[in-house]
């Protein structure tokens, strides 16, 4: 199967997770029975003016009507407006994303240049002081509240020691931001040699994604192991081991096995820490999607919240599109498939 | 194989003059630490939940008006927080929430997620095939994300708490409980209680339940710690539970602003007794699924 | 020439159980034979019986539980199980070479097979690359793989499990081996690749003069391809002698069972019910470990039995080795039922 097709046809199989989606996020709502028209239109309305912004809103007509108006407004890009921004909240999210993909990107990648290491180690002592230790530690960073971490970190290395900025934000009120060049402040001061910025952007960031790295850490050194162990025990390995290989070989062999599986599990778990960068976005006021999306659940914007549910989701699909891809490229067995 | 009578080198010995309790005490934390470990946080703070006004040195609600923010003293041992509540006694009932939302939760997901997975993985066709598809598409939500967002268009109650917490996570028993399911449908004893022309109802819940529910019963502890963390975590936000209930999340949403301040232990102290019982169940969790997998029974 | 013997090699599984208890499961009990240059030795026995064991003690390959606790293992002159890992590693797919049962999922997947025949030479040799590529070309010639030059750069999941199974075998031959192990070589192939392939296997013994033990529970197989036969019961070897004895004179009551139950070529995958279930290794019973199952058994079978030298190199371990009853109609029924 060239690429072309396989392409083709995984684009194919998305469309009714699409729909799906977007069929979640319209219930999401729905569920709650909460009512928007009290909202708009303030304790002092009358009965017509009750009816009237029903109408105007389409909730007098069946659920199914209702979702077919939603889902043809989504598919425009038309994601409703946000009550607390007062602007169209597919805006609101465009331009927060690249915030959050940075903290989002170095903080996971962080988390995989310790785990995987720990986690394939771990696995060729099974029991062995390294396995147990780093799964004691493995299992604690499953346990540490994410918010919790930056508070204590905020109070630590802020008001104990005063080596990181008071956690306001990404960049001192007192520097002027780069010049908008992709949205990350790091990529631009750099880009645009403005290094007053680019140290303000550099110490924000550095709690926020040590926060984020241990936490993604912990699943993936759990995970690494896993696939590890399992390969070191599989038909192949023994009998590598059976022809008297090298133990360097047999190591490049584990870990070139592992490659793939590793690499799809990190892929996944970058969508599901998108809600632990939320909450240190939220800790952090990081002023990214994932703090725009928690105000607006805690205040009950549910336009916004709809938005933000529906990107993160997209997000996902995106993501595991892509591992797909890869691992179709790098996997000389993926004709098979 | 409980005798423990030597034969010729071989077989069973017995490891000691120790009294059985003892040997079977040493012999579970042997064969797994990380379980017995686990087993024994739990434990303790299941004490500090039964036992929770006998231990609280004040009553967690009382505001000591003159006690403002006070740092850990002989009176108030973990201090107390910005409403002259004692942090200490607010920590020790906090135990009764973690519980209280994630025993009954838990039992919610397993109440709907081993029948689903019963039916889809012994019926098959087409139920199970949409399923699963809604289960997989669920994925792309984060569960998190997902569970703040239903609670808070329910309403912060705890009552949608636990509802939401269990109904969300209640695919993750349907899958373990099918899959096992589906290995065990083509096994000689279910095609011999078939062939013996057992009603349908009867092989499911007669036949496959009992050897199915291993793998969710391991599960569930790993979900319990989930269930504690996320409901702490929609406390935080102030989405769930709310102040000043001495709920370990809405705690350090009081404690979070005076971090930056300088009164570090309102927020830290319920933090650390919620990673600890999230810890507790994770290994407790990890451990028994490690001895329920027969790959790594044989290694030990 | 004898390349390899083994004599009283005991292996255990040692553990603890849920009451701390120390459970020793005595996988292989004074398990002795021999092999020589140019000799192929079945090693045939239910499943549970320890052959692969056997195999794996002998190359150093056990995993924890598992731990060799007596006995000695000679190959050529040097005593094994007293050698460092790193020597016997180095003398694994040398001069000691194995072909496993899974051909398919042994070769590593992400590796071109030719690759992984040059890997496992530069290992052992040092070589340039190409002289082990054409090395290779040669020795997937020698085992009967259509047009090498283009096969060379297949991927494993590319080949049919008998293709599979040659290119394992030429694996195997890539660094001249003296002993060849082939454990259950032919479990999950066709019939007539099954043939091809214990035909080429002999043909190669005997051409590059190796010793060999096929691993197997097919007694069809031992008959054709085998000189010698080791008849393996709950970890230990109940018999041994040359093919033709062993058929012709079956002396141990579980060799008989065995037979009894084989038509030619019948794999007898469900031995193990042979006359009842295989001992709990765990709790062995005193004496012989047959005797729970054994037709003939007496009061002395309690006593461990004793090894009897039936004729020249055939060797019996029974309290009744020679004088058996002959095997009535009895022994055909049993195996009938099996």
């Amino acid at each position: 199967m060239s690429f072309g097709t396989f392409f083709l046809r995984r684009m194919l199989m998305v469309i009714p997770l699409l729909v799906g989606i977007v069929f979640v996020t319209f219930m999401l709502i729905r569920v709650g029975g909460l009512d928007p028209v009290g909202r708009l239109a303030g304790p002092t309305a009358t009965a017509e003016e009750f009816e009237m912004i029903r109408a105007e809103l389409g909730l007098d007509q069946p659920v199914w009507v209702q979702f077919a108006i939603y889902a043809g407004k989504v598919a425009q890009g038309d994601l409703g407006e946000s009550w607390l921004s007062n602007r169209p909240v597919l805006d609101d999210i465009l331009e927060r994303t690249v915030i959050s993909l940075e903290l989002l990107l170095w903080g996971v990648g962080i988390g995989a240049l310790i785990g995987i290491p720990v986690g394939v180690r771990a696995a060729f002592r099974p029991d062995g002081r390294f396995d147990q230790i780093s799964r004691i530690l493995s299992l604690f960073g499953f346990s540490i509240p994410t918010y919790w971490l930056g508070l204590v970190m905020l109070f630590v290395f802020f008001y104990l020691l005063g080596w990181a900025p008071p956690g306001i934000g990404r960049i001192s009120l007192m520097v002027s931001p780069p010049d908008f060049i992709t949205g990350s402040y790091l990529i631009d001061a750099l880009l645009t040699a403005n290094w007053p910025a680019f140290g303000s952007a550099f110490s924000h960031m550095v709690l926020p994604v040590i926060c984020l790295a241990i936490v993604s850490a912990a699943p993936i050194i759990k995970h690494t192991r896993a696939i590890a162990l399992e390969v070191l025990s599989s038909d192949a390995v023994r009998y590598a081991r059976a022809s008297g290989l090298p133990a360097r070989i047999v190591r490049k062999l584990v870990l070139r096995n592992s490659a793939t599986p590793v690499l799809t599990f990190v892929g996944t778990e970058v969508t599901g820490l998108v809600g632990t960068m939320s909450l240190i976005e939220y800790v952090f006021a990081w002023g990214g999607l994932g703090q725009y999306g928690l105000n607006a659940i805690v205040r009950g914007d549910f336009t916004a919240v709809q938005g933000y549910v529906l990107s993160l989701a997209l997000f996902s699909v995106i993501v595991f599109l892509i591992i797909d891809f890869v691992v179709f490229l790098i996997e000389p067995r993926a004709e098979l498939q | 194989m409980t005798g423990g009578v030597a034969t010729a080198g071989n077989g069973t010995r017995p490891a000691g003059a120790r009294t059985a309790i003892v040997n079977r005490a040493i012999g579970l934390a042997r064969l797994s630490p990380t379980a017995t470990a686990g087993l024994l946080i739990i434990l303790f703070f299941g004490f500090l939940a039964l036992f929770a006004d006998a231990l609280m040195p004040h009553d967690p609600e009382l505001a000591f008006a003159q006690r403002v923010l006070q740092p850990p003293s002989a009176d108030h041992w973990l201090g107390t927080d910005g409403n002259g509540m004692d942090v200490l006694s607010r920590v020790i009932y906090g135990s009764r929430f973690g519980f209280g939302i994630a025993i009954p939760a838990v039992l919610i997901s397993l109440l709907i997620g081993i029948p689903v997975g019963l039916f889809a993985g012994y019926r098959g066709g087409m139920l199970d095939e949409v399923l699963m598809r809604f289960f997989d598409g669920l994925r792309v939500f984060p569960s998190i994300i997902l569970a703040l967002a239903v609670v808070a268009a329910t309403g912060p109650s705890l009552l949608n708490v636990v509802l939401v917490l269990g109904f969300l996570d209640s695919p993750v028993f349907a899958r373990v409980v099918r899959s096992e399911v589906l290995a065990l449908r083509s096994s000689v004893f279910v095609e011999a209680a078939v062939a013996a022309g057992n009603p349908t109802w009867r092989i499911m819940f007669v036949h496959l339940l009992p050897n199915a529910i291993q793998g969710a019963m391991a599960q569930s502890a790993v979900r319990a710690a989930w269930a504690v963390r996320i409901s702490a975590t929609l406390a935080f936000l102030g989405v769930g539970i709310q102040a000043p209930t001495p709920e370990w999340g809405a705690m350090i949403r009081q404690g979070a602003e005076f971090m930056i301040t300088g009164q570090w232990w309102v927020a830290l102290f319920p933090g650390i007794a919620l990673i600890f019982l999230v810890f507790g169940l994770n290994m407790f969790g990890d451990g028994l699924q490690e001895l329920l997998n027969p790959r790594r029974k044989a290694a030990k | 020439m004898t390349i390899l013997s083994v004599r009283d090699l005991r292996t255990h599984f040692i553990s603890r159980d849920i009451d701390n208890r120390v459970r020793v499961a005595a996988a292989l009990n004074d398990v002795s034979f021999s092999v020589s240059a140019g000799e192929v030795l079945g090693l045939v026995g239910e499943t549970g019986a320890g052959k692969s064991l056997t195999a794996q003690s002998i190359c150093g390959l056990l995993r924890p539980p598992a731990r060799v606790v007596g006995g000695e293992v000679v190959f050529d002159g040097a005593s094994l199980l007293d050698m460092a890992p790193d020597d016997l590693n180095r003398l694994r797919g040398d001069a000691i070479a194995m072909v496993v049962q899974n051909p398919r999922t042994s070769l590593d997947p992400l590796t071109r097979i030719g690759e992984q025949l040059v890997r496992v030479h530069q290992a052992h040799r040092r070589v340039a690359r190409p002289a082990a590529r054409e090395r290779a070309l040669e020795m997937m010639a020698a085992v009967g793989i259509p047009d090498p030059t283009s096969r060379i750069d297949a991927w494993p999941h590319e080949l049919s499990g008998g293709m599979a199974q040659r290119v394992l075998i030429a694996m195997a031959l890539m660094n001249s081996p003296k002993l060849l192990i082939a454990d259950e070589p032919t479990t999950g192939l066709d019939v007539t690749v099954q043939a091809q392939i214990l035909d080429l296997l002999r043909d190669l013994v005997a051409r590059f003069n190796m010793a060999a033990i096929v691993i197997t529970h097919d007694l069809g197989i031992v008959a054709h391809y085998c000189e010698r036969v080791a008849v393996m019961f709950a970890g230990g070897i109940v018999e041994t002698g040359p093919v033709g004895a062993i058929f012709d004179n079956p002396s141990h009551p579980y060799t008989r069972n065995l037979i009894a139950a084989t038509p030619e070529r019948l794999a007898i995958g469900q031995a193990s019910m042979l006359g009842g279930p295989p001992p709990d290794l765990y709790n062995l019973p005193g004496g012989c470990h047959h005797r729970d199952r054994c037709r003939y058994a007496r009061d002395v079978c309690g006593e461990p039995p004793p090894d009897v030298e039936l004729a020249e190199n055939h060797r019996v371990r029974c309290h009744f080795a020679g004088d058996l009853p002959e095997p009535a109609a009895a022994a055909t029924a049993k195996g009938a039922a099996a």
